[in-house]
């Protein structure tokens, strides 16, 4: 998918060589493939070895498409934090392949302006320094947090502690009252003006606004370096850094998109396809990754070497160490759309903070309920 | 049965077998699959497929979404069909004027928009409307209009991705009015302005007339293409800001086939069959008290 589809090629002609298997690659965007892949398991036409990310993998096992990881070696050697997915009867499906935990990206020049070497590491703080550099330059703004985007609102929750779901992740657990600090804070970015209520629709090019100085941090994931090294004409290396998410008192779990490498239950040539996996996943192939599109290396052998003593990585490296543990559950992809659409409500001021949480709360509870009677009925854990 | 019979047999069974299995068997299936709770527990194992007859249906009436997405569609159909089918006769009319030169060129030039991709011109639409450098907030600032934040609004989003879709469909209509226009009497129009009535006059009581069964066939083709529009929120908003421009059948394409709860999305899809058959029926009634068909 996206930069990792794109570039995949790149890495085959090595297994080839060594192996004499020739691979077809295929990319999808991210925005289509949870449904295509869904169709393809449906029609019977998965490719041998496919990415997923982390939260996909359990849906993906529950459907029988994946084939369990018999090969303990494959995940061994792992950086402290990351550990491999697992399905509905807690085996491992998929190996790690990169991690991505979310960081926030900042114009050191802009922050040095209003005052801040780095950017501060709580709440309180980093929303004054965002209504200091709204005050220097009003028609700017402090934060980019696209509103159909769920990951930020994600990691300020999993900062709290706040857990979504509960009772065996049956039922929404959004009044909670960790939750109700996050969408807090999280909304107060947008009504302070802090942040541009903005769709991805919108902003067409979010480095080329970063450049311009439309907004000074961007909380993303690592592949945003890739484009950024690609434009250093519009913004130069030394005009930007990485930090750590602020968390309530101090940094603290945030939410990912961790790719996994699978295999398909119905491959025809299972050995290939592993030894694929195997290719892939070898922190060779993963430095190769990084360097090409700036991925992050599950393996901790990768850590090990200078290309990743890069001081832009340093905050990836802690955050990682940090990982959220989200529910593996079918539903749950759609559950934080969904409560995301709740929240981009209560931006716009069509809900007030009480009432969102019961509506995502209802609101979940509804595309639970499948699942719920599966649980009472025993037919599912 | 004749011999002629037996030919006239042979040549329309091809096409009845093809409408049996790509839309009467499907739209059968579909029913069927509309009264089951057919989700992705049921692709991992059938037997978490239970039948629960009307209640999808029950469950889509209190779906809030799901009136919304009805709502919207709506007011795509209620403002799209006039503003599409205005602009297509309007630039007929113009066309149609002899004092019009390159009639071909212009004709060319103003389907082209029909013919293109819909997923590259809305890229291009998406920068037109971008509320800080695209060219309509520009066209607006010179007429002293502030800023309208077209695709992030709730309240634009609607008619803003109409302006797209009325740009991008409105030639088709436009060549259909164009023949239809050639084919307005000749004689009756010279009389008409002979007799002393006015340009409107003329329209009213001469042209509209002429025309009208080619007029009900665009509203009816409008009012079921605009009661599925999809691509065009799909590609320009994803159905946001705030659900703003989530149809029905973008609703239909989230539950079916990106969660895979095709029970409920069938449901969705018989609904909006039985709209667009009532709709269409409705439009044919009032074209037979015309006697335009």
């Amino acid at each position: 998918m996206s930069y990792e589809g794109d570039y995949s090629p790149m890495l085959m002609p090595a297994f080839t060589r060594a192996t004499g298997f020739q691979v077809e690659v295929q990319t999808l965007p991210w925005t289509a493939a949870h449904e295509k892949l869904l169709t393809a398991q449906a029609g019977d036409s998965l490719p041998d070895v496919f990415m997923l990310p982390d939260g996909w993998v359990g849906e993906f096992a529950l459907i029988g498409a994946l084939a369990p990881v018999i090969d303990a070696a494959l995940l061994t050697g792992l950086f402290p934090g990351v550990s491999a997915a697992t399905g509905p009867n807690g085996q491992p499906y998929a190996v790690p392949w990169s991690v991505a935990p979310q960081v926030q990206y900042y114009r050191r020049d802009l922050l040095e302006r209003a005052g801040y070497a780095a950017p501060p590491e709580d709440w309180d703080s980093w929303r004054r320094m965002g209504q200091r550099l709204k005050a220097r330059a009003p028609d700017n703004y402090a934060f980019l947090m696209l509103l159909n985007w769920w990951d930020t609102l994600f990691t300020f929750a999993g900062q709290t502690g706040a857990r979504p779901l509960r009772e065996r992740d049956t039922r929404g657990n959004f009044r909670d009252p960790h939750f109700r600090d996050a969408l807090a804070f999280y909304v107060s970015l947008f009504r302070e003006r802090l942040a541009p209520p903005a769709l991805s629709t919108e902003v067409q090019d979010p480095v080329a606004a970063f450049a311009q100085g439309y907004f000074a941090v961007y909380p993303y994931g690592p592949t945003l370096t890739l484009d950024l090294h690609r434009r250093a004409a519009e913004i130069p290396p030394a005009l930007w850094s990485t930090a750590r998410m602020p968390g309530p008192q101090g940094p603290g779990r945030v939410s990912g998109i961790a790719a996994s490498l699978c295999v398909s239950a119905r491959s025809r040539r299972p050995a290939a396809a592993w030894s694929l996996v195997r290719h892939l996943t070898s922190s060779a192939s993963e430095l190769t990754y990084q360097r090409l599109i700036g991925t992050l290396p599950a393996r901790a052998a990768a850590w090990d070497t200078p290309q990743l003593r890069q001081p832009a990585l340093a905050a990836f490296a802690e955050q990682m160490r940090d990982p959220t543990r989200e529910p593996m559950i079918v539903e749950w992809e759609r559950i934080r759309i969904e409560v995301q659409l709740i929240a981009e409500r209560v931006v716009r001021g069509q809900l007030g903070i009480d009432a969102a949480l019961v509506a995502m709360d209802d609101r979940v509870d509804r595309l639970l309920a499948k699942r719920r009677a599966l649980v009472e009925a025993g037919q599912l854990t | 049965m004749t011999r002629q019979e037996r030919t006239a047999w042979g040549f329309v069974l091809p096409v009845l077998a093809i409408i049996l299995f790509v839309f009467a068997l499907p739209t059968l299936l579909a029913l069927a699959l509309s009264v089951t709770d057919y989700s992705i527990y049921a692709l991992a194992d059938w037997g978490a497929l239970r039948f629960v007859g009307l209640g999808n249906f029950a469950d889509l009436l209190t779906t809030p979404l799901f009136w919304r997405a009805l709502g919207n569609t709506a007011l795509f159909a209620l403002l799209g069909v006039p503003m599409a089918i205005g602009t297509s006769l309007a630039a007929a009319l113009l066309l149609h004027d002899a004092s019009v030169r390159w009639k071909p060129l212009w004709r060319v030039l103003l389907f082209a928009p029909y013919v293109t991709s819909v997923v590259a011109t809305a890229v291009v639409w998406r920068f037109l409307l971008n509320t800080r450098f695209g060219l309509l907030n520009r066209a607006l600032d010179w007429v002293g209009v502030p800023p309208v934040d077209w695709l992030g609004d709730p309240h634009a989003s609607i008619p803003a991705i109409l302006l797209f879709v009325t740009w991008k469909i409105f030639g088709y209509n436009m060549i259909v009015f164009t023949a239809a226009l050639s084919a307005v009497p000749h004689d009756l129009m010279e009389a008409a302005r002979l007799d002393g009535a006015s340009r409107w006059t003329r329209f009213r009581h001469v042209t509209l007339p002429a025309i009208g069964p080619t007029l009900l066939l665009a509203a009816v083709m409008s009012v079921a293409g605009f009661l599925q529009i999809f691509a065009e929120p799909y590609v320009m908003t994803l159905g946001g800001p705030a659900q703003s421009t989530t149809t029905v059948l973008y609703f239909m394409f989230d539950e079916g086939f990106k969660w895979w709860n095709l029970g409920q999305a069938s449901a969705v899809a018989f609904i909006l069959l039985l709209l667009i058959l009532a709709l269409t029926f409705v439009q044919a009634r009032i074209g037979r008290r015309y006697e335009w068909l």
